[in-house]
């Protein structure tokens, strides 16, 4: 970007000014990213004398998209704020939704409890005390009514955090709801996160099956919603590095384990017989923002314009397909239960982070949630806190501010090149099911964890509060507590569901099911019929189970 | 020295996949020279069984889902049914909030570890108290 003279020229005065540095004391502390790449003291046109313009940067709507991915960003249309959310059941997730509604939000995430994860029904013992409280409870199709009740569905998204065991049956009842209720899916907005890491390494499995067969199903939800054009509106997948990289991977494995696992699903549906451009355009992906603000937004930028790379490597022709569009939380595990006011400002220096990386959607986190759901209150502060962003602060007037930074530029080239490696390294081992059942992942997690904790014990990573500036663990904030009668409520619903419908239909539609599941077909369009008779998602799922056998992970300590 | 290494058995009652808490303190044990029995997903008989079969010191409950009361109650029940509960120290770590805590130890939990513990606190907790 400068001319050879030019550089040649600012190459003499940094040498100058060096000098003038040599003998000044810097602080006793590593200048490293969170990642730990090394920081310099400062960057200059010489940290950038490779770069193009045209081919490194370009123009915001332009490959390779490091500037954002629609060519008018925040100046069209501010991203979704979406606040992922649920507890109790349905109905008070319904009136904690319509209560941020009305307060701004402009996209809806449903957070499902254990027991919608691990397709359990709450007439199972295993899980019964786990009903609705640590999200909201949705196991048949009543849930689904009962949650988007005076929801306008049709103008507004809806995130359903469920994942690939799940996704087939929490959807479906999505789907068959909205049908019944007079809309058209084939325009529904909305995503399934159906991320096959997300119940593997972000969480263990609870009685799942094994991964070959879970990356099966997440690609039988993309193929049965884009491509065959049942639901061509929807993401039918959201890859979300948040999860793992919350149990303590680095931005550069969080990009390294999404990108890996992007790649066996759209392996797997071009083995199937479909084009890349065919779906590539409506996945989507789920990154964290974390605590390092400069290595964060390095890593949206350059999460851009590796994607672009690799749909150009996947002969992707469309260009609408090269985007790469997602969805931000800030960083759960970066709030502290000591002092949690101070989450506050932690949540807004993230999402900032969030924003000057050019996310479509952010979710902010609340204040208390080291401790409990969000209460009300807290959820309120959490998305007034991007309303601050939008409306006050003036930082959208242009878009990408940040580039042409030389150290925003040349961190953004760092981490693209080490992602590069990283998913190198992943994809080694194979597709992103032999790298769970293998237990690679697992190692890869274990070894994150361990880092942190000598991290944070050893004082190299400060967590006010914690381990600087300590103060007891003491709640001085009210908890939010989940409705203790939800499970009376589920098990009544179910109850009632089970009164009602068909069961002889039912057991035949489940039979159907069985078969193909045996035969390996795409589970979704009987699962669309089960539901709508009534299944629920624990039903459907023992027929996974019962077909495929329970899968162990291979965990690491 | 031959005195006998502590035994610890890690578990998780129910079916919530917060797994990083657990991994994470049983490395740190088994760091500190104890015998550690990684139970992971286990329900309240499966716990017992393997704490008396395992003969265990500690038997540490790692608990992410709000659901603690529950599933701790059941733990302690079982345990004095077999007769066992005096033998065996009993901790408790996770999202808990504080307000909890004396309930908790009334209910004969040894102690609560909630967000942002260090894990030295829990070694130099056990290596003080456990029943030798």
């Amino acid at each position: 970007m400068f001319d050879k003279n030019y550089l040649e020229k600012v190459r003499q005065e940094k040498e100058k000014w060096e000098k003038l540095y040599e003998n000044l004391k810097e602080r006793d502390v590593k200048f490293v990213t969170d990642s730990e790449i090394p920081i310099k003291n400062l960057y200059t046109p010489l940290d950038l004398k490779d770069k193009d313009y045209m081919n490194d940067i370009n123009f915001p709507g332009m490959a390779p998209y490091t500037r954002g991915v629609y060519p008018s960003m925040y100046r069209g249309r501010l991203w979704t704020m979406r606040l992922f959310s649920g507890h109790g059941t349905p109905e008070e997730t319904n009136k904690r939704w319509k209560f941020l509604y009305e307060n701004g939000e402009t996209g809806f995430s449903a957070a499902v409890d254990a027991l919608t994860f691990n397709g359990i029904d709450p007439t199972n013992p295993d899980g019964a005390p786990e009903v609705g409280t640590s999200g909201v409870p949705l196991y048949c199709i009543d849930s689904l009514f009962a949650l988007t009740e005076d929801i306008p569905i049709d103008k507004i998204s809806v995130a359903l955090v469920v994942e690939p065991f799940t996704s087939a049956p929490v959807c479906a009842m999505y789907f068959n709801m909205a049908k019944i209720r007079g809309y058209d899916i084939s325009k529904l907005m909305g995503t399934t996160q159906n991320d096959i890491l997300t119940m593997t390494v972000g969480y263990i499995p609870y009685k799942n099956c094994p991964p070959n067969h879970i990356l099966r199903l997440a690609c039988d939800f993309i193929e049965w919603t884009v491509p065959m054009k049942n639901v061509p509106r929807w993401h039918p997948i959201n890859f979300t590095g948040y999860n793992y990289r919350e149990g303590g991977i680095d931005a550069v494995q969080e990009l390294g384990f999404v990108f890996a696992s992007a790649c066996s699903h759209i392996d797997n549906l071009i083995e199937r017989g479909w084009k890349v451009d065919d779906f590539v355009g409506r996945l989507a992906f789920h990154l964290a923002a974390h605590k390092d603000f400069f290595e964060e937004i390095a890593k949206f930028r350059a999460a851009r314009r590796i994607w672009y790379k690799l749909m150009k490597k996947y002969d992707a022709k469309d260009p609408k397909n090269f985007g790469f569009r997602f969805h931000v939380q800030t960083a759960g595990s970066s709030l502290t239960a000591q002092l949690p006011k101070v989450n506050i400002v932690r949540t807004a220096i993230q999402a900032l982070e969030a924003n000057l990386g050019g996310c479509q959607s952010l979710h902010t986190n609340s204040y208390d949630e080291a401790i409990c759901l969000p209460s009300e209150e807290a959820a309120l502060v959490a998305l007034r806190t991007q309303q601050v962003i939008s409306d006050e602060s003036r930082i959208h007037n242009t878009i990408d501010p940040l580039a042409g930074s030389y150290f925003v530029e040349w961190l953004t080239d760092e981490i693209e090149e080490k992602v590069w490696k990283y998913m190198d390294k992943i994809q080694k081992v194979g597709s992103i099911d032999k790298a769970l059942s293998t237990g690679f992942l697992y190692k890869e997690m274990r070894d994150a964890f361990h880092k942190r904790r000598m991290r944070i014990e050893n004082n190299e990573e400060i967590m006010l509060g914690v381990n600087k500036y300590p103060v007891p663990y003491d709640d001085v904030t009210d908890v939010f507590r989940t409705n203790k009668e939800a499970i009376a409520i589920e098990v009544e619903r179910i109850n009632k569901l089970k009164a009602r419908r068909d069961n002889a239909k039912l057991e035949k539609i489940l039979d159907k099911l069985r078969n193909v599941c045996e035969k390996e077909e795409n589970v979704m369009p009987i699962v669309m019929d089960a539901t709508k008779e009534g299944a629920t998602v624990g039903e459907i799922c023992d027929i996974y189970r019962e077909v495929w056998g329970i899968w162990e992970p291979p965990l690491a300590i | 020295m031959n005195e006998k290494k502590v035994r610890v058995l890690m578990s998780k009652p129910g079916i919530d996949g917060h797994w990083r808490g657990g991994i994470v303190v049983s490395r740190a044990l088994r760091d500190a020279g104890m015998e550690l029995i990684f139970g992971g997903f286990q329900n309240v008989q499966q716990i017992v069984e393997a704490a008396i079969q395992e003969d265990v010191d500690v038997i540490g409950l790692s608990i992410h889902s709000g659901a603690h009361f529950a599933y701790t109650q059941d733990v302690i029940d079982l345990l004095k049914e077999k007769g066992v509960f005096e033998d065996i120290m009993i901790l408790l770590g996770g999202v808990i909030p504080a307000k909890d805590f004396p309930k908790l130890r009334e209910m004969g939990v040894a102690n609560v570890y909630g967000p942002g513990t260090i894990t030295k606190d829990i070694v130099d907790f056990i290596r003080t108290n456990v029943k030798k």
